[in-house]
């Protein structure tokens, strides 16, 4: 291409073309709070459940466990013992304040069961709690039985939690520690992000060359520019719609999760204190330094260098191909039905990327990685375990090798394609058009 | 001189032979009709012209040098499948165009302006292309096809889909463009434009050029020496052996007599007027020369594979 005059103008033109478009802002927008919705629906329930104490009664036939029934801020548990356990039906319909009555029989340390009646369905709460009430003292009981002095002692102080330190020999002798859950997180992610951008954004690219071919303007166009230049201009103005929309979702979420952060601790104090609590018991702590030792242990700058170059590649490569297609068709549904193949591969990429959370050296993982239509993929979740810079390399070298002449072949048909109507898509056809 | 040639050009899709050797010359600041029916090559060849698409053999000569990238910005291209960015504003939509033609933002702008207001569209700038009606609609894309001020003008079926009073407007504006200095193109069926505006043409059938050359030449060639007569006196007029024969005669509603009349071969005019005179009162003579659209239908009928075999 001698003249690239153009490209800028074309890739602005492509940009704007999708980013002023109302449905795309409205959905900017929108994705991350029907995400921020799906995080915080859970946690405005159960706080619209913890506003009124449901009563429940119980009658206690043993004696000894209606104790173990302490209240909570969903239910107040009340002892109806002396009324007996005949009548219930009728005590439960004349009285209106009741959620459920509970009967514990009398023989609970050899039977373990006990009987919630109500006119609901019972909350799966309720069940929990009197559940966890019930286990611990019977667990006690049970333990006291036994008659031997201070077993309770003895049992807690033999139970035993080993905890595992995975340290990798590197080949310069050195000594590190991996930490394989964490890893394979920051991998999946990347990887995901990988998958839905190139998915997406090239389905985009697809509408936006079938649009034009059906309306006709492509022929205007292309004999103001080159057709490899509108093509290119299209897969980079896209793309760059995409880089431009996760932006402002990362932004977003950011403040988004500050603001509702915030929210969430300053409108209760008692939960703040909690917390406070909570981080300052040893198990958190444990967790906290697991956590930054295992991510310290990955290598950043090496995973986004590679993320960068994956996904770009990985872009071009299938962005290409949606061009070509896009081109082929004179439909947008017989466009979106070729690429099902394409979009079959990718699928299986992902899959293949999860499996290989198990198992990053296995075979499978080690050829997808290097086989370009799923490498941008599968590698990204192979990385955070220390694949060989050789490996890296040449899967990088093929999977740019390859988006290169995918790009060369979706220009030729391209060309042909965007000019030619009334030919219905075929394989055949596309195929006669690379000649 | 020749402003854009075609030489020899050959162009094959999938086997099919769209352009067979077809030579045309456009001179500079003429107006040249393209013709033939549909699927001749029309389009083809014209895709070829502007670069669209690459010849595979043959070379299109432009201005005198063979058709290089930079000569598009010379060139303005109205396909006859019109097409716009629908969602795009009017102005918006012409700008874009006018750049990827070469021209500067703010030399774009104003022309833009100029143009929307000779054709009243001045209001509708900011609205999108799709809310316009279709007349409107066409006329953006006719500004969009000329507002680099190219040199050389191809309209592909120009007038189609518009009313007669918008046709002449649009007609005014290319013969406008044409007095300025800019050679143009027509490809059309319309053989009536092709008379009144076109001074030369090329006929395309079945892949090859059939017919070409001035307008005036070729109608002359076509001469069947089919003359109507017109005289005052109602006396009838009768054939004469190795002179004419009569084809039609009627009263003419003037009074008098109107006749088609054919002379006979190798036999001059004159002595069919001197015949004429001494039995009639001629009011007139004229040849009748062939339309354009006659021309058309006997040359592509002519032309069938049958008649090639």
């Amino acid at each position: 291409m001698k003249n690239l005059s153009r490209l800028p103008l074309i890739i602005r033109h492509e940009f704007m073309a999708i980013a002023a478009k109302k449905s795309f802002i409205v959905m900017t927008i929108l994705i991350p709070l029907i995400c921020l919705a799906c995080i915080g629906l859970p946690w405005l329930l159960t706080k619209i459940n913890t506003g009124d104490q449901e009563n429940v009664a119980f009658v206690d036939k043993s004696g000894r466990y209606g104790k173990a029934l302490v209240d909570t801020e969903e239910f107040h548990f009340e002892d109806i013992t002396p009324i007996g356990d005949t009548g219930l039906k009728d005590f439960f319909a004349n009285t209106d304040h009741l959620y459920a009555i509970a009967v514990i029989p009398a023989d609970i340390d050899s039977s373990l069961s006990i009987t919630i009646y109500s006119d609901n369905a019972i909350r799966h709460s309720l069940q929990k709690h009197i559940e966890n009430c019930l286990n611990d003292s019977l667990t006690q009981a049970r333990i006291q039985s036994y008659g031997i002095p201070e077993l309770d002692k003895i049992l807690s102080e033999s139970k035993a939690e080993v905890e595992l330190n995975c340290i990798k020999w590197t080949d310069e002798g050195d000594e590190e520690e991996s930490n394989a859950d964490i890893a394979g997180i920051v991998g999946m992610i990347l990887s995901m992000l990988t998958y839905m951008f190139v998915l997406m954004y090239g389905a985009m690219i697809m509408s936006s060359v079938t649009e034009e071919k059906t309306n006709r303007i492509v022929e205007v166009i292309v004999s103001c520019c080159k057709p490899i230049e509108l093509m290119f201009g299209k897969i980079i103005g896209v793309g760059l719609v995409g880089l431009f929309q996760m932006a402002i979702w990362f932004i977003l979420i950011i403040i988004a999760s500050t603001i509702f952060g915030i929210g969430m601790i300053s409108s209760q104090p008692d939960m703040m204190q909690q917390t406070a609590q909570i981080a300052s018991t040893q198990e958190t702590q444990e967790i906290i330094t697991e956590l930054t030792k295992g991510l310290s242990s990955i290598n950043f700058t090496e995973i986004f260098i590679c993320f960068a170059l994956y996904f770009i590649g990985g872009y071009l490569l299938y962005g290409s191909l949606f061009a070509a297609f896009g081109s082929a068709a004179d439909q947008p549904s017989d466009a979106s039905q070729a690429t099902t193949p394409m979009i079959m591969i990718m699928v299986f990429a992902l899959w293949v990327g999860i499996a290989c959370m198990e198992n990053p050296d296995g075979n499978l993982a080690w050829w997808c990685s290097i086989i370009p239509f799923t490498s941008p993929i599968v590698m990204m979740v192979r990385l955070p375990y220390d694949v060989p810079v050789w490996e890296i390399v040449i899967s990088v070298v093929i999977l740019f090798a390859t988006a290169v002449a995918t790009t060369a072949m979706s220009a030729k048909i391209y060309r042909t394609g965007i000019l030619l109507y009334g030919k219905k898509f075929s394989w055949k056809t596309m195929l006669k058009w690379l000649k | 001189m020749n402003f854009i040639e075609a030489k020899d050009v050959v162009k094959q899709y999938n086997g099919h032979l769209a352009l067979n050797k077809v030579s045309i010359d456009v001179p500079e600041q003429s107006v040249f009709g393209l013709l033939g029916p549909n699927g001749a090559g029309k389009t083809s060849l014209i895709r070829i012209l502007n670069m669209i698409t690459q010849a595979d053999s043959g070379e299109v000569l432009f201005n005198g040098h063979p058709i290089h990238e930079s000569d598009i910005a010379n060139i303005g291209y109205l396909p006859e499948e019109r097409g716009l960015y629908k969602k795009m504003k009017v102005l918006d939509h012409i700008i874009y165009i006018a750049r990827l033609k070469g021209m500067k933002k703010s030399d774009a702008v104003q022309t833009a302006y100029e143009w929307l207001k000779r054709f009243d569209l001045l209001n509708w700038q900011n609205k999108k292309i799709e809310t316009l009606s279709k007349g409107m609609a066409q006329k953006v894309q006719f500004i969009a096809t000329v507002i680099h001020r190219p040199k050389l003008l191809i309209f592909d079926e120009p007038f189609s889909g518009f009313d007669p009073v918008n046709a002449e407007q649009l007609k005014k504006e290319i013969l406008r463009l044409h007095d300025l200095g800019s050679t143009i193109i027509f490809s059309t069926h319309n053989m009536s434009s092709v008379e009144e505006i076109c001074e030369q043409i090329a006929l395309i059938n079945r892949s090859k050029v059939v017919l070409s050359g001035k307008v005036a030449d070729i109608r002359r060639n076509f001469s069947r020496k089919l003359y109507s007569v017109n005289v005052t006196d109602t006396m009838q007029i009768d054939p004469v052996e190795g002179l004419f024969s009569i084809e039609h005669a009627e009263p003419s509603p003037m009074g008098g007599i109107m006749a088609s009349i054919k002379i006979a071969s190798g036999v001059p005019a004159h002595d069919v007027i001197a015949y004429l005179n001494e039995h009639h009162d001629i009011s007139s003579f004229n040849e009748q020369f062939p339309s354009m659209n006659e021309i058309f239908i006997e040359t592509v009928s002519n032309n069938q594979p049958d008649n090639i075999l």
